[in-house]
């Protein structure tokens, strides 16, 4: 094939594609949170992280402050404009509107902004957890470990990351541990809503020089040493990994900035010393100084700086069809599909078709 | 010990905690793990009021550091050049003169140099972490040498960063 000149590059490609304005143009990004975060439903904290009659905590959802409230045991979700603290206890919720919350899915606390959601948290994820429900719901988890970074990336190629799995050849560790026949057999299963998880294989974590087998307190009902994936529209990620569990939610900050809040979990009843061993296996791979989590910021951090705005726009391919295998875009081409209808635009010309819903609308 | 073999003792204690900053700001890994007795373990630990508790970000022992360390080439990182100021504040040597503790204060700047735009960016030196060193350390035949390292970071956002121990 002959080298390819700015005219080809720019050409439309013959397979499935979006254009990188998806990633960094400020109007898509004000859509994306009238029309996606304040109406979807968020995972925003866990149920032990307000243990106590009173215990709150505060997020952000499109803008909007709001507080999850432990009332004698029940948990309650209100807009609460005056926020100041990440948590506490003891919040007046006299004059706060209260919105529509759930815990599901491992004891997660769900909210959503929108006054009138037309799913239930179970209909909106629609069967996306199903693979790691035995695991996660038997036992009550306890989350462990808490951290943020901010990135300047768009939120969606953080989501991407955990979507599209060829850049596990970024990570020496997955290289040396997983890449197998039975690696490359997983599959990428899309669910309604643009939700997609990828199934599970056996990790040898002995072959990474240092490690030991993870066999040893898997979590309920989970074979050892599996690793299952839980990609939530529009931007967060569940992942078990044989002994220790994983949850990442985004906050957009802008088209090229995002807040990305990294959770640890155990089981509530761990001892100390299985807390412990849960703990080094999850920092091992997703801590802060873990050998995967910074590889994976490197590598947004770089997409998000050559796809800031003002940059050139151009394809991105999606093409790649292997029987819905690991590295078979499936899981990308399903979640940009879901994310056009919520804007009402083609992930292929996102700004065109922006600009004419606009002119439509006046 | 006598008062003045104790002042000794803690001044050389003082000058070993800025050795092994130094080491480490050179990721002179072997001159730092020379600084260690075997049975060092080393942590970085933080509190967290979003979720309430003490955490610990990463944790080995000196077997295991050294693991790590050996295996850093073959991953990518972050390249920036990490300096450690750090102000030892206090210096305990125990009665018996074998062990001691010491608490200092560090501030570890980030010397941008990769990863993300480069070209804007290098040169440029940022604050990347803030917290304590809490040490312990043996003592034998005068020599002391780090027994436990724990260091307790006021950070809970980590953004892209490094695989390096603080």
């Amino acid at each position: 094939m002959a080298p390819r000149n700015h005219k080809n590059w720019l050409s439309t490609p013959k397979v499935e594609h979006i254009s990188s304005e998806c990633y960094n143009n400020y109007s898509i990004y004000e859509q994306e949170i009238e029309q996606i975060f304040a109406k979807v439903w968020v995972p925003m904290c866990h149920t032990s992280e307000m243990y106590n009659d009173g215990d709150f905590r505060s997020t952000q959802i499109a803008h909007q402050n709001v507080v999850a409230l432990n009332v004698k045991g029940d948990i309650q979700v209100f807009l609460c404009p005056s926020i100041d603290r990440p948590s506490g206890n003891g919040l007046n919720t006299d004059g706060l509107k209260k919105l529509h919350s759930e815990v599901k899915h491992g004891g997660m606390i769900w909210t959503t902004l929108d006054p009138n959601p037309s799913q239930s948290v179970e209909e909106w994820t629609c069967g996306a957890f199903d693979c790691i429900a035995d695991a996660i719901d038997t036992e009550e988890m306890e989350v462990f470990h808490y951290h943020k970074a901010i990135i300047d990336t768009n939120y969606k190629l953080w989501h991407d990351t955990n979507s599209e799995f060829y850049h596990d050849f970024m990570h020496y560790f997955n290289r040396v541990s997983g890449f197998n026949d039975e690696y490359f057999a997983r599959k990428n299963i899309p669910f309604d809503n643009g939700h997609v998880n990828v199934s599970t294989f056996t990790v040898n974590y002995e072959e990474y020089e240092g490690f030991e087998d993870r066999g040893e307190l898997s979590f309920p009902n989970l074979p050892p040493n599996q690793w299952y994936m839980v990609d939530l529209f529009p931007g967060f990620n569940f992942n078990l990994r044989g002994n220790a569990y994983r949850s990442d939610t985004v906050t957009p900050l802008g088209p090229n900035r995002v807040l990305i809040e990294f959770r640890g979990y155990g089981l509530k009843k761990d001892t100390p010393e299985e807390r412990n061993t849960r703990v080094k296996a999850h920092n091992s791979i997703w801590g802060p100084f873990g050998r995967n989590l910074h590889e994976d910021l490197i590598g947004v951090a770089g997409q998000g700086t050559t796809m800031r705005e003002g940059t050139e726009a151009r394809n991105i391919l999606h093409g790649r069809h292997e029987n819905s295998t690991i590295h078979d875009e499936v899981g990308m081409r399903h979640y940009y599909e879901a994310w056009g209808k919520f804007l009402g635009v083609s992930p292929m010309n996102p700004l065109a078709m922006l600009q004419e819903n606009v002119q439509a609308a006046e | 010990m006598t008062h003045e073999s104790q002042a000794n003792m803690e001044k050389s204690i003082e000058k070993l905690i800025y050795r092994a900053a130094l080491a480490l700001d050179d990721h002179n890994w072997d001159d730092w793990f020379k600084l260690c007795d075997n049975e060092f373990s080393y942590s970085i630990t933080s509190f967290s009021p979003e979720i309430n508790k003490n955490m610990t970000y990463f944790s080995g022992n000196k077997k295991e550091l050294k693991g790590l360390m050996d295996m850093l080439p073959k991953h990518n990182t972050d390249h920036s050049p990490l300096h450690r100021h750090t102000s030892v504040y206090t210096v305990d040597v125990a009665d018996d003169g074998k062990t001691a503790d010491a608490i200092s204060s560090v501030t570890i700047y980030q010397n941008m140099l990769d990863g993300i735009n480069s070209h804007i960016d290098s040169g440029e030196s940022r604050l990347f972490v803030i917290g304590k060193y809490i040490d312990k350390f043996k003592i034998t035949d005068g020599t002391p040498k780090f027994m436990s390292r724990e260091t307790k970071i006021d950070n809970r956002r980590l953004d892209k960063g490094s695989h390096w121990p603080l």
